[in-house]
């Protein structure tokens, strides 16, 4: 790949510095470091980046002021804390489940995002790798089983759900597991689709040199493809996560006060405490914190990964 | 003779395929480890597909909490529940509001998205740091945004002390333009995401060609650089057109259950029927119309994105690329799905 890009770009570098840097021999710019490529006047440059981020950053500071401030100032609607307090993030532990709703949250999400990449992974493999009938009939299906809505199958997942109850006497609405199962299944589509086009790109010689030396298709995916796609399989693997941490439509319907997701109990803290005398807007933007930070950790940490992982090459 | 009878199959006619010693089978036939299919495979037929029949079936019942567990033995109604759901549900009212909220709000988001786009192409001091901001409305869940977004549109919130007004927003007819702004608020950085990429192909002998020619920067962009645009853009706009519809937890945290008329739209009101109301039947038909004003945006993204690449005799240069154009669409449609 760096070859690819340095053979590509020298001469380009070369004629542009001729032209915006007339003294030329630096280092070579890589280009859209370049005047060329500048799109915009610098007034106009930093007005746009100033409005967009006050846009981003009004709400964003809101919740950050409104969880170090009293409850009774966030209800008058106070933007900047008069009275500084971490009461707060105290407070939210004991006035709602939320301890559990992350524990549940985290148990769920994370065991749907290990087994959606490595079943994703593998389907991806037979998919990508060997030609069978029905191929193309599986992959038009991961794309259209990911359009579905989630509204349109709840009802049927719960009724499906509770006839199986009925019948086995196994009990699935209203468990981790219940939860659990259906968000890997929802997961899957997409985790799928990400590793078919991640395995497309890896090239193929390795594998078809481990099968001269004798491996077998199992031994080539666990020993060159799997360590070969990690780029692809964190990425599947997180938006599964995100997929379980963010759904409110089912869990508000599977759980029950003991397997809330933290995204039910934050709704039941919001909801709940409205009809007293004051409302908790205080906790309420604590707890919002304490919700939003994993997925903002994870997408830190990862976010080259996933920036690529959505765009990867779109257009060219 | 014999042998030159038998030889001739190892050989593809148009010559891509090399030639194989006799009796072997190629890479791509030869022991393939198809059981892999099978988890995955068997949990989206249970979890997916048979649930999906099993709604086309209950929109035919006259299903209630009652006959739920039989519900087999319910009465059978045939198309009673999709004549409710037209004539006399707010069904017809929810697919306006749901419709005009998805254009409205695309049609938003999409030259915020280019600005942000074209602001951060060209390096600069802490244009890392712009870039992560930029997604922090996108990376936040979305019944995170709604619970706070609920926080400041109270009667004596934060938005109306700083604007001085009495709106309430909550509620009435103005509750539909504080969703509009919410969803505006949290879906733009996607068309952004998109934008970028489209960016990026800009060749650099084309920006050099522009300004050789001295073109200003506004005639740069209308001329040069929004063409480049058009093809990830109108992908961006199928797909958050299809979400914005889809959407279920924003106007869910955001108002409450019931909602505001003026905002109820067609997820929330399918929740409604099924789980408040307990009319599943109802319900499923309801789904089931929904469904049917979902297809057509889903019609022109299958149709869009290219399903087989040829990868068994060796993609070629064209086909990488085309390959490598699909990558960005059904990515980019599920982080939308995991959110809504």
């Amino acid at each position: 790949m760096s070859g690819y890009s340095t053979t590509r770009t020298r001469p380009t570098a070369t004629l542009t510095e001729s032209i915006t840097a007339p003294g030329g021999g630096r280092r070579p710019k890589r280009p859209y470091d370049t005047d060329v490529t500048r799109l915009l006047p610098r007034w106009l440059l930093v007005t746009v980046i100033a409005v967009i981020v006050a846009f981003i950053a009004v709400p964003v500071l809101y919740i950050v002021f409104g969880s170090v401030n009293s409850d009774v100032a966030v209800a008058r609607g106070e933007y900047f804390p008069s009275e500084f307090t971490l009461a707060n993030y105290a407070d939210i532990w004991s006035t709602v489940a939320l301890g559990q709703g992350l524990v549940n949250s985290i148990l769920t999400a994370g065991a749907v995002a290990v087994c959606s990449a490595a079943l994703a992974v593998s389907t991806a493999y037979v998919l990508v790798r060997f030609r069978f009938l029905g191929r193309l009939t599986f992959l038009r299906g991961l794309l259209a089983l990911q359009s579905i809505p989630g509204t349109l199958l709840l009802l049927p997942v719960f009724v499906v759900f509770a006839n199986i109850a009925s019948a086995t006497g196994v009990q699935i609405i209203g468990t981790r597991w219940g939860l659990f199962v259906t968000y890997l299944t929802f997961a899957l589509p997409f985790s799928t689709w990400v590793m078919v086009t991640y395995l497309r790109g890896l090239p193929k010689e390795l594998e078809e040199a481990a099968r001269i030396d004798g491996a077998s298709s199992t031994g080539i995916l666990m020993k060159i493809v799997l360590p070969l796609s990690w780029p692809g399989i964190v990425v599947s693997a997180i938006f599964a996560f995100l997929l379980g941490w963010n759904d409110v439509l089912f869990s508000t319907i599977m759980t029950t006060p003991n397997t809330r997701t933290v995204a039910v109990v934050l709704q039941v803290l919001g909801t709940t405490q409205e009809g007293g005398a004051v409302p908790i807007y205080g906790q309420m933007m604590a707890a919002s914190i304490v919700c939003a930070l994993p997925v903002v950790a994870l997408y830190l940490v990862f976010q080259r990964y996933l920036v690529g992982g959505l765009t990867a090459g779109s257009v060219k | 003779m014999t042998t030159t009878q038998t030889k001739p199959s190892t050989r593809r006619p148009d010559g891509h395929q090399p030639v194989r010693p006799h009796g072997t089978t190629p890479l791509y036939k030869r022991e393939r480890p198809l059981w892999m299919l099978l988890p995955g495979g068997l949990l989206m037929l249970a979890i997916i597909v048979v649930p999906l029949l099993v709604g086309f079936f209950i929109a035919m019942l006259d299903l209630d909490q009652y006959t739920l567990r039989q519900w087999f033995s319910a009465p059978f109604v045939g198309f009673a529940n999709f004549t409710e759901a037209v004539t006399n549900s707010p069904l017809l009212h929810s697919i306006w509001i749901s419709v005009s909220l998805a254009v409205l709000v695309t049609a938003v988001t999409v030259p915020i998205g280019v600005a942000a786009a074209i602001s951060t192409q060209n390096r600069f001091r802490g244009r890392g740091l712009v870039r992560s901001v930029y997604l922090i409305p996108y990376v936040l869940p979305a019944f995170v945004v709604g619970t706070f977004f609920r926080t400041m549109l109270q009667p004596q919130g934060v938005v109306n002390s700083v604007l001085h007004t009495d709106v309430l927003w909550l509620n009435g007819s103005a509750s539909y333009w504080a969703l509009a702004g919410v969803m505006v608020w949290t879906s733009w950085p996607f068309v952004y995401l998109l934008s970028l990429a489209g960016l990026q192909a800009v060749d650099l002998e084309v920006h050099e060609a522009a300004s050789l020619d001295g073109a200003t920067w506004w005639i740069k962009l209308r001329d040069v650089v929004f063409p480049y645009l058009r093809g990830p853009l109108s992908l961006a706009v199928i797909i958050a057109i299809l979400h914005n519809i889809n959407n279920f937890t924003l106007p869910f945290v955001l108002f409450g259950i019931p909602l505001p008329s003026s905002v109820e739209v067609m997820p929330v009101l399918t929740y409604i029927a099924s789980f408040q109301s307990f009319r599943f039947g109802l319900s499923a038909a309801m789904a089931i119309c929904s469904l049917v004003i979902v297809a057509i945006p889903l019609f022109v993204y299958l149709r869009a994105v290219q399903l087989d690449t040829g990868d068994d005799a060796g993609p070629n240069r064209k086909q990488r690329r085309a390959d490598r154009a699909v990558l960005a669409a059904p990515a980019a449609a599920d982080v939308e799905g995991a959110r809504a």
